[in-house]
């Protein structure tokens, strides 16, 4: 894709990105992704397409074969995951994303004292946006529910300031109406400058919440346009299904 | 009955600091370290060699300070011997357990315990097996009580400071791991790697704090089992089971855990000392172990995930 010359630097630039667990078995097979700045992208696709593994690649947690990614530019793909909250990347993983030991409070004060940042400047405006945090702030991580788990990884993500935040599936195991309180927030997130990249098996609500979205299947994307376009696109389903429900997919081939 | 209380919470002192470095350790690290014990045989030794030089240079410095047996010079001594045996560690991690890290646990263990005869036998090759003391001053135990408030008490002013000062020390870690932002960091390491490292905590900083702080810990215990017991080149060996024993009772990393789980541990030797005699004090420990597991086979203070 050509680019421009008067368009910004994109916020994400995944290049033909092949990355997996085992070397010389990748699960991301060349997936080309674009994020522009300010912008919510959402990856979509079956079980086992390999998102996950995607944005883990994008945040140093899973190795990289080939291919390269970058972040406003700059080459992140050698980046060791510890290092990318310095590179202005987030990153929220979909389970266990809060040190349940600490409490509310310790969490993100964590957070702020590993960026060396003031603490209250950075606590302030994060308790702000998530009163229910604010409230509760000496009780241990561990006792939180679900959708305040949720919550607190979000803060805490926040809390060092990321030029872009990826989320592994934040709607996973919460209520649709949690699933709204958190979506809620990524677009005050996106509203306040910071560009997001989200993993999603939720396609109705991602592709409410998302600027654009991207299906993956077997480690590529096969589709990479508008949200609002993808939301009545036969292609999006006939994604799935292939995947699904072998059958009915090799049926209509015939 | 209240002399067996005292002497088990000498001994439990001891254990406690022990324990500690090997329940961060086991939690930070990810495995059993059955070298952790030897860590505190060489604590005490690198003190006795450092001793030995501050009192060459200075007489004065062996000049025991007021009710206790020793002097300004063990004092110093201990500082030394924190430091080395904390580099110590870094070295055996460095040279040993770091590139077997990615091997897993199982490598790690068996790999701990060739250190610990390696490390061992160096104790035994340089310093001979003859038990040796840090000060050849009789300390006469001061009576607390008679003999007919519960058997009385008598205790030495070192005994006292021994345990003043292990309070002192977990009290400091206490504060370390709760407020300062490298003790967060070790604690978020300890419960989950893989968030710590998307936090942005370098897990080679967390592993090095922790060799250096199990190292600190294990010199000071080291020292202070010379100081009321004696120097022998098997305190390692001698404390290995009884260490394991309190971090399980107390819940592995959990540090109050361990202190308490020492203390326990060190009661019921001096307890079974005159129970059932010295010879069965290594069984007591594992009775109280086996006891505590069957009705919290967490721990006392383990953490269920």
């Amino acid at each position: 894709m050509q680019q421009p010359d008067a368009l910004p630097t994109p916020a994400l630039v995944v290049d033909t990105l092949e990355a997996g667990y085992e070397p010389g078995l990748p699960i991301v097979r060349g997936a080309c992704l674009t994020v522009q700045r300010g912008e919510i992208v959402a990856i979509l696709g079956p079980n086992g397409a390999g998102k996950s593994t995607l944005v883990k690649a994008v945040a140093g947690l899973v190795p990289v074969s080939s291919g390269r990614s970058l972040l406003f530019g700059r080459d992140i793909t050698r980046v060791a995951a510890h290092r990318m909250v310095f590179e202005g990347l987030a990153f929220v993983p979909q389970t266990e994303n809060v040190f349940v030991n600490l409490s509310i409070a310790e969490n993100l004060e964590l957070a702020a004292a590993i960026v060396k940042a003031d603490r209250q400047e950075r606590l302030a405006p994060v308790y702000a946006m998530f009163p229910d945090l604010a409230r509760q702030r000496s009780l241990p991580a561990g006792q939180l529910s679900g959708g305040q788990r949720q919550m607190l990884a979000l803060a805490r993500a926040l809390i060092t300031r990321p030029r872009l935040l990826v989320l592994d599936e934040p709607s996973a195991g919460l209520s649709p109406k949690l699933v709204g309180l958190v979506f809620d927030k990524l677009r005050e997130v996106r509203a306040s400058g910071v560009t997001v990249l989200l993993v999603e098996q939720n396609v109705k609500a991602a592709l409410a919440l998302a600027d654009r979205a991207a299906v993956l299947v077997e480690g590529r994307e096969r589709l990479f346009a508008p949200a609002a376009e993808l939301l009545d696109d036969e292609r999006v389903a006939a994604l799935y299904l292939g995947r699904h429900t072998g059958r009915q997919a090799t049926g209509a081939l015939h | 009955m209240l002399q067996i209380l005292a002497d088990g919470l000498v001994i439990g002192s001891v254990i406690s600091l022990g324990a500690i470095g090997l329940s961060l350790t086991l939690s930070i690290v990810r495995f059993s370290n059955f070298s952790h014990g030897e860590l505190l045989g060489w604590g005490s030794y690198l003190a006795l060699s450092a001793l030995a030089v501050f009192t060459a240079t200075r007489e004065s410095l062996a000049a025991p300070l007021g009710p206790f047996s020793f002097g300004w010079g063990l004092l110093g001594a201990l500082l030394v011997s924190t430091v080395l045996t904390a580099l110590l560690a870094l070295a055996l991690d460095q040279v040993l357990f770091r590139r077997l890290r990615s091997q897993g646990a199982i490598t790690l263990v068996i790999a701990s315990f060739g250190a610990a005869l390696a490390l061992r036998n160096l104790l035994l090759f340089w310093y001979g097996g003859v038990p040796q003391y840090y000060s050849q001053n009789l300390q006469i135990a001061i009576p607390i009580l008679p003999r007919s408030v519960w058997g009385g008490l008598r205790v030495t002013a070192d005994q006292l400071l021994v345990l003043a000062l292990t309070l002192a020390t977990v009290t400091a870690l206490h504060l370390f791991l709760r407020h300062s932002t490298l003790g967060r960091s070790m604690r978020a390491t300890a419960i989950n790697p893989s968030l710590a490292r998307v936090a942005g905590i370098d897990p080679e900083r967390v592993l090095r704090a922790t060799w250096i702080i199990g190292g600190i810990l294990a010199a000071v215990a080291g020292v202070f089992a010379g100081i009321t017991v004696q120097l022998r080149p098997t305190l390692g060996v001698d404390l290995l089971l009884p260490l394991f024993a309190a971090v399980i009772l107390g819940g592995i990393g959990s540090v109050w855990g361990a202190v308490l789980g020492g203390f326990i541990v060190g009661l019921a030797e001096s307890a079974s000392v005159s129970i059932v005699g010295a010879e069965y004090r290594a069984a007591a420990a594992f009775a109280v172990l086996i006891l505590i597991l069957m009705v919290r086979p967490t721990g006392l203070f383990g953490e269920k995930h």
